[in-house]
């Protein structure tokens, strides 16, 4: 695992020598402090408005930063041709793999953590409330950037960083949209067998980010809905076997690639 | 003794694009680097040189034939520790300095942190960017991008060590400085691989040759031996003759207009002479000719352009 670690490590240096890193995070941090301008933002749904609007915007960072982290560093690495050195050396290519993920993981915990800092001390000046509540739904956009890393790893492996980008997207788009419609094509009487046998493997093949997202509940403190330990860890267990299976996928793909 | 690297019958081919046929990179190559040898591996462009190299060092997946490495099928982690390697054109993270990059390749060779320190000190010093060790990367030119790259190939003391143009982007002190290097390292036991271009560096240097032409080894051995099979004779005369010759071997060829030099089989060499003299011609000088380097790649590759 040390070898795992060395690469992890270097994923951690190379993501804070890229400007894209301080951008999209400066960015997120500056919105966030914008919402309360918000001409919608009326006293009494101010709290609500500001956590639902500042964790959409950390889910969009946290998936721009693991797309963007895992789209290119593979391409990257063959196009300048630095892998060359690394894999020269007694390394296997699953040890390279396996810690350039958890490198982008590690940068994108980073980055959440700040981001969890500066909501909680925002809140705490705005409306003098301690919401450490909040570290849930960043849990659950930890465990989406997560799996939709793994996802544009494999695409990395064979494709431009673009249309890694993009192919992450569609991803990204099925993966929140196609819970209620592949649920309802699966349990129509109408449908045939075949179509609802498709559309069963597919709901449970693929993983349903929507699932991931309780943005909204913890947004609105929770009060319809509570998010506990169990669900966490379902979520999270869910989450990771997608994880496991994509980085399998991709592993495998990247030890048959010629260099 | 066993050799260091042994190929035998090694395809490759790879598709340029969708749905265009194949191209042969590697034609059933055999290769054969022995222990403590500096071998030199010449071809023209896209003769398969780097291939060769790549595949050896696991970089690309072959699809037929064998490569043994230390005396064991392939290449395994076990066996890159032993083994240094140099891309061509080598490329780094250029935020990094050349101590950081050294360090982070002794990492992964798994060397120690006390291992590393005297090591990249070592070696920053003996390919000469001591002085620019704490520099960044993006302030060096190429040739110092160069003995950056040759520094972290040499990060784990290896036994094989396996270079893809060494020289590319020095200057003339940096060649020589290579070339020196290369020595002290082959005196020192270290069995060495080298791709280049250069037919002065490969002669300079290397003491076996293999040509590679369109992936396949056309002529392989000592360079000693495979210059000396086709030796020639040349001989040099005061004052040419001053009558005809028409008597003289079939393989000898007149160098000059004043025909002063000819050049001809060691075979013909007394019957020459002996027409000369007769033709009154005052002999200077009787000495073996060797094929240049470049001569004998030429006449190997280009006799492969013309069978071809």
């Amino acid at each position: 695992m040390k070898v795992v670690g060395i690469f992890t490590w270097s994923v951690i240096q190379d993501a804070f020598h890229r400007k894209v890193f301080y951008v999209i995070v400066a960015f997120t941090v500056i919105l966030i402090f914008l919402i309360p301008l918000l001409p919608s933002a009326d006293v009494g749904v101010q709290m609500d408005l500001l956590r639902e609007a500042s964790l959409g915007l950390t889910s969009i960072m946290a998936f721009l930063l693991a797309v963007i982290l895992a789209s290119t560093i593979i391409p990257g690495e063959v196009k300048r041709r630095t892998i060359y050195n690394t894999l020269s050396k007694p390394v296997d290519r699953w040890q390279y793999y396996l810690g350039k993920y958890l490198g982008i993981m590690l940068v994108v915990t980073f980055t959440l953590i700040l981001t969890f800092i500066v909501l909680v001390v925002f809140i705490l000046a705005k409306f003098g409330m301690f919401n450490p509540g909040i570290a849930k739904a960043l849990f659950t956009i930890f465990l989406e950037a997560a799996v939709l890393a793994a996802v544009a790893m494999i695409f990395s492996v064979y494709f431009s960083p673009l249309v890694c980008v993009v192919i992450t997207l569609l991803v990204y788009v099925v993966g929140h949209v196609k819970g209620d419609f592949l649920y309802s094509a699966m349990t129509e009487a109408g449908n045939n067998i075949f179509l609802r046998g498709l559309a069963g493997a597919s709901y449970y093949l693929m993983p349903n980010l929507e699932r991931l997202n309780i943005n909204e509940t913890i947004a609105h403190g929770e009060k319809v809905f509570q998010v506990g330990a169990a669900e966490l860890v379902l979520l999270a267990g869910m989450a990771l076997a997608f994880a496991a299976i994509f980085l399998y996928i991709g592993g495998f793909l990247f030890s048959r690639r010629d260099l | 003794m066993q050799p260091v690297l042994h190929i035998e019958d090694l395809h490759k081919s790879y598709r340029t694009a969708w749905r265009k046929p194949r191209r042969c990179a590697l034609n059933g190559l055999n290769l054969e680097v022995p222990k403590g040898s500096i071998t030199g591996l010449l071809g023209p462009n896209g003769a398969g040189k780097t291939t060769t190299l790549k595949a050896i060092m696991g970089l690309i997946h072959t699809e037929s034939g064998s490569i043994r490495v230390f005396g064991a099928e392939g290449i395994s982690a076990e066996a890159r520790m032993r083994i240094g390697f140099l891309p061509e054109q080598p490329y780094f993270d250029l935020y990094l300095t050349p101590r950081k990059l050294l360090g982070y390749y002794g990492r992964l060779a798994g060397l120690d942190a006390a291992e590393i320190t005297s090591r990249v000190a070592h070696l920053l010093n003996l390919v000469g960017v001591e002085e620019e060790g704490d520099l960044p990367l993006d302030k060096f030119s190429r040739g110092m991008l160069q003995r950056t790259g040759f520094a972290q190939a040499l990060i784990s003391e290896p036994e094989f060590l396996i270079l893809d143009e060494p020289s590319s982007g020095l200057d003339p002190l940096g060649k020589i400085q290579v070339r020196d290097l290369l020595m002290g390292l082959s005196a020192g036991g270290t069995t060495v691989l080298l791709s280049s271009h250069q037919l002065s560096e490969i002669e300079e240097v290397c003491d076996l040759v293999a040509i590679i032409d369109r992936g396949r080894n056309v002529a392989s051995g000592s360079l000693l031996d495979l210059l000396r099979s086709r030796e020639e004779v040349e001989i040099a005369l005061i004052s040419p003759p001053l009558t005809s010759l028409a008597q003289m071997p079939q393989s000898a060829v007149w160098m000059d207009e004043a025909r002063t030099r000819l050049i001809l089989n060691k075979e013909d060499v007394n019957q020459a002479l002996k027409m000369l003299m007769q033709a009154d011609a005052v002999i200077g000088e009787v000495k073996q000719r060797r094929m240049t380097l470049e001569e004998f790649f030429v006449s190997q590759v280009g006799a492969e352009e013309g069978s071809g």
